[in-house]
């Protein structure tokens, strides 16, 4: 019985020797110190990061730059060969470039599984197989209008093809007051290039063929038709003239503040933007609707942003943490609420929909079906380039100094020229 | 020699080194994207000569440069010549004509940002007030004028530092060569013409060397007020774009080199032009 006893005592001793080991290997990275660097959207908020220290016993510190310089940065820090920070923005647009270099963390085998199959755009993070970005933000494309100005026009319903969307802006612009209905960036910026790729797919094409072929340069393609929808609206008067000189955040602030009433390069976070009242004059009039369609099926394309860990980071495993406990579905309705970053999870998704908590919830999760990678085969390299020399002939088109048939013409020349370098 | 070895040392480490590497890089295709760095000999120039962007971007560029150095060179020998008679609260104008130049380049085109924007700017708000449009205009979108309003946003920027310049080298001018003049029948015109203006040239030929130079570094005005469009495109934004949103570094190394070694020319120009006439003056 003693010797039981005695078995007994030193088993409880054992295990309360032991407990504080699991709580370290709850914890393996605890000490350690991460940098995380993000735009204005992906800034958590202090007590995000403090609930994440208290998990993880990690520090975070959070640099915030804009979207533009984050790319420059993670350029010039990994040729100089130092890691820009430990997690960093990955935008849906650079995969290419970062995946060939193959600066980044391959983490197809450091997440689990099955959040990687719950979030669906993971695949757009995915060079040669490997995944180098776990989305954090959904970003797709909706058309949003607002519901009152509509309304002021004797537009019941929002439009469903693009004839329907050119009527209803002439309406707003006769019935409504609104000199300008449709907010569109025509600037040489990557914003002015997104419409005209999701315009596009309204007019049911794509931009290049399996083996790259520019499929716009036809009067009877999708991209010719999109782009000379666009002129042909900026000559109506339904878009700014001003717009040549604007970017996507900019014309966004027309809709913000009821100079336009449909908005096509907004991204679906903004819904919460714009129906905030301490942001938006439309407060409670912004509502999505499924991207109009020229051949009666709507389409979208993804525009994700992910985090994604540098190689030469010193602090792979805690940046791993890092990116892992984002993921979780109450850091994510967190970062919907508090930065308008739509969850990239299907599950949570669902979950607020279920809950009323998701601004146009039942729209956003009809669209989310036609949302399709804009390079099925995965962003190339040479995408910036291309996306450049795209929105620079449109806005030489928007400006009259080349017609649609010269600007389609000069961006498969640039295309070419990009693919050949 | 032992005095010169310390700026020796820094300029080869910060100057000379970076630019043999540099052009040494150019000769290679050095592209993240791209395993290894074969050398490619001047591949990378020809395919320059060949580019319509950078073809766009260098004559923009050599627009630029035109203005500038133009308006420069003119506007800051007026100042300096104002700013010379002046007698009193002389350093109270020197500060405020200054003050364009002390700005940083990124907040003096952000200003101008706003007085040339179609809606609320206020360039628009004087043509209308003044009878010269009836509507709002969207500036950048007519290609010669957005070329010579950027311009004169670096114009307005560097204009006080020709003018510092050309007024330092005015104070060496001895006022009794005036008074001789004067005595001899020379009115304040051949009095430039004759007596000031080769005994600046010096100094002169220095302001025009930062002109020329500046101005083929434009970037941030271009930059800034309209991006990346082909219509005001300078070679150095084109520089960026090519190695830093195209990752095409070597390529980029190839035009920055080109700038470079035109911009020196350029300025080699001026100086031997005006050391010549100074001599034969």
């Amino acid at each position: 019985m003693k010797f039981r006893a005695m078995l007994l005592a030193l088993s409880a001793l054992a295990a309360l020797a032991s407990a504080p080991v699991r709580a370290d290997d709850a914890k393996p990275y605890a000490g350690q110190a991460i940098t995380v660097l993000l735009p204005p959207w992906g800034t958590l908020p202090k007590t995000m990061t403090d609930r994440f220290h208290a998990a993880t016993g990690i520090d975070v510190t959070i640099q915030t730059l804009g979207w533009d310089d984050i790319h420059a940065k993670i350029l010039t820090s990994m040729v100089a060969g130092s890691a820009p920070a430990d997690v960093t923005e990955v935008d849906w647009s650079w995969v290419g470039q970062f995946g060939s270099a193959g600066w980044y963390l391959p983490l197809q085998d450091k997440i689990d599984a099955k959040v990687i199959e719950d979030v669906a755009s993971s695949k757009i993070f995915r060079a040669d197989g490997k995944l180098i970005g776990m989305p954090y933000s959904n970003d797709f494309r909706v058309l949003i209008v607002n519901k009152a100005l509509l309304a002021k026009a004797g537009v019941a319903a929002p439009p469903t093809t693009m004839d329907e969307l050119l009527a209803a802006a002439r309406a707003v612009k006769a019935k409504a007051s609104v000199a300008y209905p449709i907010a569109l960036p025509l600037s040489p910026s990557e914003g002015t290039a997104t419409a005209w790729y999701l315009l596009t797919k309204a007019f049911g094409g794509d931009l290049f063929s399996a083996d790259n072929k520019p499929l716009f340069t036809t009067p009877d393609s999708a991209g010719y038709k999109a782009l000379a929808w666009e002129i042909g609206a900026l000559k109506d008067g339904l878009i700014d003239p001003a717009s040549t000189g604007l970017t996507d955040v900019q014309v966004q602030e027309f809709f913000k503040n009821g100079q336009a009433a449909i908005d096509l390069a907004g991204w679906v976070g903004n819904l919460a933007v714009y129906n905030d009242a301490g942001k938006s004059k439309v407060a409670g009039d912004a509502v999505a609707a499924l991207m109009p369609s020229a051949v009666g099926k709507s389409r979208s394309f993804g525009l994700p942003e992910a985090l994604g860990v540098p190689a030469n980071s010193q602090h792979q495993g805690a940046a791993v943490a890092f990116i892992a406990w984002w993921m979780q579905p109450e850091n994510q309705i967190e970062a919907y609420n508090t930065l308008g970053d739509l969850p990239t999870s299907t599950a949570v998704l669902k979950t607020l929909n279920e809950q009323g908590k998701l601004a146009s919830g039942s729209v956003l999760l009809q669209q989310i079906p036609t949302v399709e990678p804009l390079f099925a085969n995965g962003t190339p390299g040479w995408y910036p380039q291309f996306s450049s020399a795209a929105s620079g002939a449109i806005n030489q088109a928007a400006k009259g100094q080349l017609t649609v048939a010269q600007a389609v013409a000069q961006i498969a020349k640039e295309a070419k020229q990009a693919m050949s370098q | 020699m032992a005095l010169a070895l310390p700026i020796i040392v820094t300029m080869g480490a910060l100057v000379f080194y970076p630019l043999a590497v540099t052009l040494w890089d150019s000769l290679h295709r050095v592209d993240p994207m791209r395993p290894g760095t074969p050398f490619i000999g001047l591949r990378h120039y020809i395919d320059l000569v060949a580019d319509e962007n950078v073809r766009q971007a260098t004559w923009n560029t050599l627009v630029y440069v035109a203005i500038a150095v133009l308006l420069e060179t003119v506007g800051g020998v007026a100042a300096a010549l104002l700013l010379s008679s002046v007698k009193h609260g002389r350093k109270w104008l020197l500060a405020a004509v200054v003050l364009p130049w002390a700005l940083p380049p990124v907040v003096n085109a952000l200003v101008w940002l706003w007085i040339y924007n179609p809606s609320y700017g206020v360039l628009n708000a004087l043509a209308r007030t003044a009878g010269l449009i009836a509507d709002n205009q969207v500036w950048f979108n007519d290609r010669p004028a957005a070329l010579v309003l950027i311009a004169l946003v670096h114009v307005w920027r560097m204009l006080p530092l020709t003018a510092v310049i050309v007024l330092a080298a005015l104070q060496s001018v001895p006022g009794e060569l005036y008074e001789a003049a004067w005595i001899d029948g020379a009115g304040p015109v051949r009095s430039f013409f004759s007596v000031t203006l080769p005994l600046i040239s010096g100094g002169l030929a220095i302001a025009l060397t930062q002109s020329t130079v500046f101005a083929f570094n434009l970037f941030d005005e271009a930059w800034i007020l309209n991006g990346t469009s082909r219509d005001t495109r300078t070679l150095l934004v084109q520089v960026y774009m090519s190695a830093f949103q195209n990752l095409h570094f070597s390529y980029g190394m190839a035009l920055s080199a080109l700038v470079m070694f035109v911009s020196l020319a350029v300025s080699l120009f001026y100086i031997l032009r005006i050391q010549r006439t100074t001599e034969f003056g």
